[in-house]
């Protein structure tokens, strides 16, 4: 049974990387033909900052940058850079873009993943006490709440928690990822970067878990009808163990595949957030690029996210497997 | 026309030669002794995208840039020369040759000696590459190099304003034999800078922050007295402002903070806000119009839109009270201001009638005619003035609609396209007008692509006269009288409408001292400044 | 079920000869008023689609067809009652109501520009009568402009999740209906379009016109649309296995009608429910933009009303509270609407324990 599941998850991973190459050249020559319409370009943007420039200083910064080739002359080049696994250049910050993004990736994982992670715990405890009392008060207040969550701007959640836990009360810092200037290490540093990343963890999940609440009671409540779960109630298990054991982890799968697709999707969402808390993250270098008519650099980021949506949904996939055997990799 | 020169021209380099061996001593004017050690931290924002202003002048970049890199000059508030790289010089009676004396003992950081040769070249390299520099030494022939410590300048016409162009902000002077046979553009020193400043480049985080240690061979010994330099990058405003209230940021320019936190952080005990060390930066806020708009190609319609603006309210509402009215291009500060009053004082009345016997009248909504306006996307001050905007000329009859778009895009339509109607733009004076006001009211300033040259479509034949004049003129009298006509002429034409001189300011915490001690401010080599604790 | 192949393919072709052989389509089914207008009044009054196979059996019956045993919809009046039941519904079609009613008479209210310098700025609340909320930065009204900016939010969500539902349903149901190497290339542009973060989507594509509010309904439209294509198509491959399409087939009615008055109107409740979200998703989409100053400035939004109320968030947060508490009171509803919509549309989903 193992060894068929294996193999059977090799297979998808191929298939998946099969399918992969022509997806990532599509997004690349889309975004690139779509960005080619922005008018302007990264030697207006560095013109623009410099206060003044000459007719020769532009030719010769237009030049230097390889803006001033053709459309087509400039697409086979990137692409040429991205078989070698290269991302380009970033005129805007003179620095490598895969250096650029590294730099930044960890950061937006941290938000993403961190704020998924809270998103699915609450959304899942919420959703069990809801099921539990389905029908009743707390069902409704609950739900209510979970709905309230999902209607509010992220930014204007941000805003107003940076004014309630930020300026009214102090308990947590306003922005940035890390408390600039004092130098901190062990347990202090750690304190220090998780203070940073509770607010915007928090704003961004807030609009999750009302749908992983959702998800949970559906999940449970039909689960609970089923057969297998009366029989294990009838055989005396306590239902406690019950819900656990086999009712949530049937709940698990619309679950993960939700989280699957936020995962993906999460960049865009975490660009607004970053600007309001400075997170010096991915989805504010995108805005940055498209303003700095920065294309390599925005290129790269729209190349990440496609590679990370294939990425999770693959991850999902195997989840699901190990999860509910039933459900075939094929 | 070489015209007798004045005094001044002569006391000036003897009263330097005295100086010269004082070097620093006109400088630092405090009373207190500097205290040695401590790090600063300057904050900047947005991040430069290089650290040496030779291909780009940006503002952070000016920030960072003077710390490694120096000029031949640098300048006193009166705006008078005095020595870094060069301990004297003298300019010939007709103004064709600038001598510099170089400073002897001088090293780059890493160990070569500085000399007259890495001056022509850095000379030549600007002319070539630096955004302004074509200009600036457009009238410079040569650069010979008697002997390693003396470079000369040979003009082929006279340029009355290059004695104020050689500040490290504005000319820097780069080694020769880190530059030499390669691409300015690419030279990996852009990115890690060697130059002959007090402070040295140890690393850049990008993103993060930037760090600078103290030169221990510095030619201006016991300078500098601070050990470390941190520039962080913190890219939101309100950021910044906390970040000066916990004291993690020391020191920032440009005004770091949103112009409403202004006043919430004078307040604090240990903060305390400067508002010298912009006279080079300085600059106007102005309405620019594109004269090929069938309404605003009429003089009486410019005019009465000057009339519908009530200057006192952007001052106070959209600059809170940081800025200074002006009725012409040139600031307030220079010595070529006019300080005669706008020809076209706030009005409404008079617009309105204006607007009617032109012809225009109002529609049956109240709407003469619409105009679109685009404001410069840099802050947010320019679209606050496009809204005030809006409202005012809603009042005579004039529909505006306001069209946002990012840099680039604004930069693109006004000047490549001129794809508009009226542009809330800035500009900066620089260190003269013949440097930062010409271009934008020459007719032969009028190009196609290049941003920040004359938009409008101006071209008037006497004030073509007057600029050429005065860009030759060494008579400084004279120059002060062609300026003055010339903005008179301005004044009345509108092809622009100045608003106000915004008024920049640096804050900084109170245990930082002598950071703006020239007209530079921030944008000086830091080799004063000390740390109290 | 194997991938992507559909059954549908082999009945559509047979129809397709039929239709070349006998010019039978627009002869055999005497269906007086358009279907649609029918669907939409029996979907909401309870009376539900005639079949095609209804018309082949009796073709001059009145309509008043019953709907059939297998369709997993409500009946008769039982969707009207049902929201009219829902508490969820009824507060979020009230409150919708409400401030639709509001956007409408914000001329009224507040009539001339509400991006007008009226006052002195940053006066604070309640200490002028005139203006109740006090001005902001400007100087303008802000309870003016809380107005007048339901109007934006509501406009431009709306048409944004008009262009969205259009798209994405021609593209589900074109998807869904074909199967095959159509179903294969549409859902390979879907995912394309999924992949890329649509917000930055919608960025690069205001970038390229300048904003306004007709190009941001349209960028937030057009990357709105994979949302409801799954769904449609979904939706399209049960329906393509149900009777009446395979009457409808054999009866030889060509795709496009099967598609436009068959399949449609009986997919219409989930899509109705998907649009609701679409709406709340296009409006926080474009307080989004606004927040970023990426807006429409000739318009007040709630959006650009945070955004400037942020640089005075230590000293009048209110400036950004008010603005936020509106949007936060319009997603609201409409998310209580669909809430209120997936409850009475699918009742076979709606868990009582």
């Amino acid at each position: 049974m193992i060894s068929s599941r294996t193999t059977r998850v090799v297979r998808r991973l191929r298939r998946t990387g099969a399918q992969a190459v022509p997806t990532v050249i599509a997004v690349v020559v889309l975004n690139f033909v779509l960005l080619q319409l922005v008018p302007g370009d990264a030697a207006d943007v560095l013109a623009g900052e410099s206060g003044s420039a000459t007719a020769e200083t532009m030719a010769m910064m237009r030049h230097h940058f390889g803006l001033d080739l053709t459309l087509w002359q400039q697409l086979v080049a990137y692409l040429n850079h991205l078989a070698h696994f290269s991302l380009g250049f970033s005129p805007r910050f003179n620095t490598p873009v895969m250096q650029l993004i590294m730099s930044r990736l960890p950061n937006t994982l941290i938000l993403m993943v961190s704020a998924l992670i809270f998103a699915v715990v609450a959304g899942v405890v919420i959703g069990v006490a809801m099921a539990t009392w389905a029908g009743r008060w707390p069902d409704r207040v609950l739900s209510f709440i979970a709905l309230v969550l999902y209607s509010m701007p992220g930014f204007w959640l941000a805003l107003m928690a940076i004014v309630l836990f930020s300026v009214k009360l102090g308990w947590l810092p306003s922005g940035g990822e890390m408390t600039l200037g004092a130098d901190l290490s062990g347990w202090d540093w750690l304190a220090d970067r998780v203070s940073h990343a509770v607010l915007p963890a928090l704003a961004l999940a807030s609009f999750f878990v009302a749908i992983y609440a959702r998800l949970t009671r559906v999940a449970m409540l039909e689960v609970q009808r089923q057969d297998f779960v009366r029989t294990a109630q009838a055989k005396g298990l306590h239902p406690m163990i019950v819900t656990l054991r086999h009712v949530l982890r049937n709940a698990l799968i619309p679950i993960t595949t939700v989280a699957g697709m936020h995962l993906g999707n999460l960049l865009g969402g975490a660009a607004v957030i970053e600007t309001v808390f400075s997170w010096p993250g991915l989805g504010r270098l995108a805005l940055e690029a498209v303003q700095g008519r920065d294309y390599n650099v925005l290129l790269g980021v729209l190349l990440l996210s496609s590679l990370l949506v294939i990425a999770s949904n693959v991850l999902v996939d195997v989840l699901h497997a190990w999860l509910d055997p039933r459900i075939a990799l094929h | 026309m070489k015209a007798a020169l004045p005094l001044r021209w002569l006391i000036l380099p003897c009263a330097t030669l005295v100086f010269a061996s004082h070097a620093g001593a006109a400088t630092s004017a405090n009373t207190d002794t500097p205290v040695r050690g401590g790090t600063l931290n300057l904050v900047v924002d947005p991040e430069p995208p290089t650290l040496v202003d030779l291909t780009n002048t940006a503002v952070p970049t000016l920030k960072v840039s003077t710390k490694v890199t120096e000029g031949l000059l640098t300048y006193d508030f009166a705006l008078h020369p005095e020595p870094q790289l060069a301990t004297s010089w003298s300019i010939s009676s007709d103004g064709l040759q600038y001598t510099f004396h170089l400073r002897h003992g001088v090293k780059w950081h890493d160990g070569q000696d500085f000399t007259s040769a890495d001056v022509a070249y850095s000379i030549e390299l600007l002319k070539r590459v630096h955004p302004r520099g074509k200009g600036t030494f457009a009238n410079v022939a040569e650069v010979r190099t008697p002997d390693a410590f003396t470079a000369i300048l040979v003009l082929s016409k006279p340029s009355p304003f290059l004695i104020k162009a050689f500040s490290a902000s504005e000319s820097p002077i780069v080694p020769k034999h880190i530059y030499e046979g390669t691409d300015p553009f690419s030279n990996q020193n852009n990115n890690a800078p060697i130059g002959t400043g007090p402070f040295k480049f140890v690393k850049w985080v990008r993103g993060s922050y930037i760090e600078y240690d103290r030169n221990p061979d510095y030619w201006d010994k016991p300078k500098p007295y601070v050990d470390k330099i941190i520039v962080r990058l913190i890219p939101d405003a309100a950021a910044r402002a906390i970040a000066f209230e916990t004291g993690a940021a020391d020191l920032g320019g440009d005004t770091p903070v949103p112009l409403a936190d202004l006043a919430r952080l004078k307040q604090n005990a240990r903060l305390a806000v400067e508002t010298r060390g912009y006279e080079y930066e300085a600059g106007v806020a102005r309405v620019e119009f594109n004269l090929g708009n069938r309404y605003l190609k009429v003089p009486a319609v410019r005019e009465a839109i000057a009339r519908a603006i009530d200057r006192k309210v952007i001052e106070k509402a959209i600059y809170y009270g940081y800025a200074t009215e002006v009725s012409g291009p040139i600031i307030a500060s220079s010595p070529y201001y006019d300080a005669a009053p706008t020809p076209y004082p706030f009005d409404i009345d008079k617009a309105n009638a204006l607007l009617d016997a032109a012809g225009l009248p109002r529609g049956s909504d109240g709407v003469r005619f619409a105009i679109t306006v685009d404001p410069l996307p840099i802050s947010d001050i320019p679209q606050r003035t496009a809204a005030y905007l809006r409202s005012a000329l809603a009042k005579i009859g004039i529909a505006v609609t306001i069209r946002n778009q990012d840099l680039p895009s604004y930069l693109r339509r006004i000047y490549s396209d001129r794809d508009f109607d009226v542009a809330i733009n800035g500009m900066s004076n620089l260190f003269d007008p013949t440097v930062g006001v010409q271009r934008l009211y020459w007719s032969q300033s009028i190009r196609k692509g290049v941003p920040f040259t004359n938009a409008s479509g101006y071209s008037n034949p006497r004030v073509d006269q007057l600029l050429e004049q005065a860009a030759v003129e060494p008579n400084e009298a004279a120059r002060v009288q062609q300026f003055r006509e010339f903005q008179q002429i301005v004044e009345r034409d509108l092809p622009d409408i100045d608003l106000v001189e915004p008024q920049q300011v640096t804050v900084y915490n109170k245990r930082v001292h002598d950071h703006t001690t020239s007209p530079d401010g921030l944008d000086s080599n830091f080799a004063d400044v000390y740390l109290s604790q | 079920m194997s991938t992507n192949h559909s059954p549908l393919e082999q009945p559509s072709r047979r129809a397709v000869k039929s239709l070349e052989d006998q010019p039978l389509k627009h002869v055999a089914v005497p269906l007086e008023h358009s279907s649609w207008g029918r669907q939409f009044a029996a979907g909401w009054l309870g009376r539900f689609r005639r079949r095609a196979s209804d018309a082949l059996d009796a073709p001059n019956t009145p309509d008043t067809a019953d709907a059939v045993q297998d369709v997993p919809y409500a009946r008769d009046w039982t969707v009207f009652k049902a929201l009219l039941r829902n508490p969820a519904a009824l507060s979020g079609a009230t409150l919708l109501l409400a401030l639709i009613v509001i956007a409408l008479l914000a001329g009224t209210l507040y009539p001339g520009d509400p991006l007008d310098i009226v006052a002195q700025p940053m006066l604070p609340p309640g200490q002028d009568p005139q203006y109740w909320l006090g001005t902001d930065s400007l100087g303008r009204n802000v309870l003016a402009e809380l107005v007048h900016g339901s109007r934006a939010s509501l406009a431009i969500g709306a048409t944004a999740a008009l262009i969205g539902v259009v798209i994405g349903t021609l593209i589900g149901a074109l998807a869904g209906y074909f199967g095959g190497w159509v179903d294969d290339v549409l859902m390979r542009v879907t995912e394309l379009f999924q992949t890329t973060p649509s917000f930055l989507f919608v960025i690069v594509i205001v970038s390229i016109g300048h904003p306004s509010m007709s190009i941001i309904s349209l960028a937030i439209g057009v990357t709105s649309w994979p949302t409801i294509t799954r769904l449609v198509r979904a939706e399209f491959r049960a329906l393509g296995q149900s009777d009446f399409v395979m009457a409808a087939r054999s009866l030889g009615f060509g795709h496009a009608r099967i598609i436009w008055r068959e399949m449609l109107p009986n997919a219409l409740p989930p899509i109705i429910v998907t649009t609701s979200v679409m709406l709340a998703t296009a409006i926080l989409m474009e307080s989004a933009l606004s927040f970023l100053g990426m807006g429409d400035p000739n318009v007040v939004s709630w959006g650009s009303m945070i955004g400037d109320g942020r640089d005075m968030l230590r000293t009048a947060w209110y400036l950004t509270a008010l603005p936020g508490g509106a949007l936060v009171l319009t997603v609201l509803a409409l998310n209580l609407l669909g809430d209120g919509l997936n409850d009475a549309l699918n009742p076979r989903l709606n868990e009582r324990p």
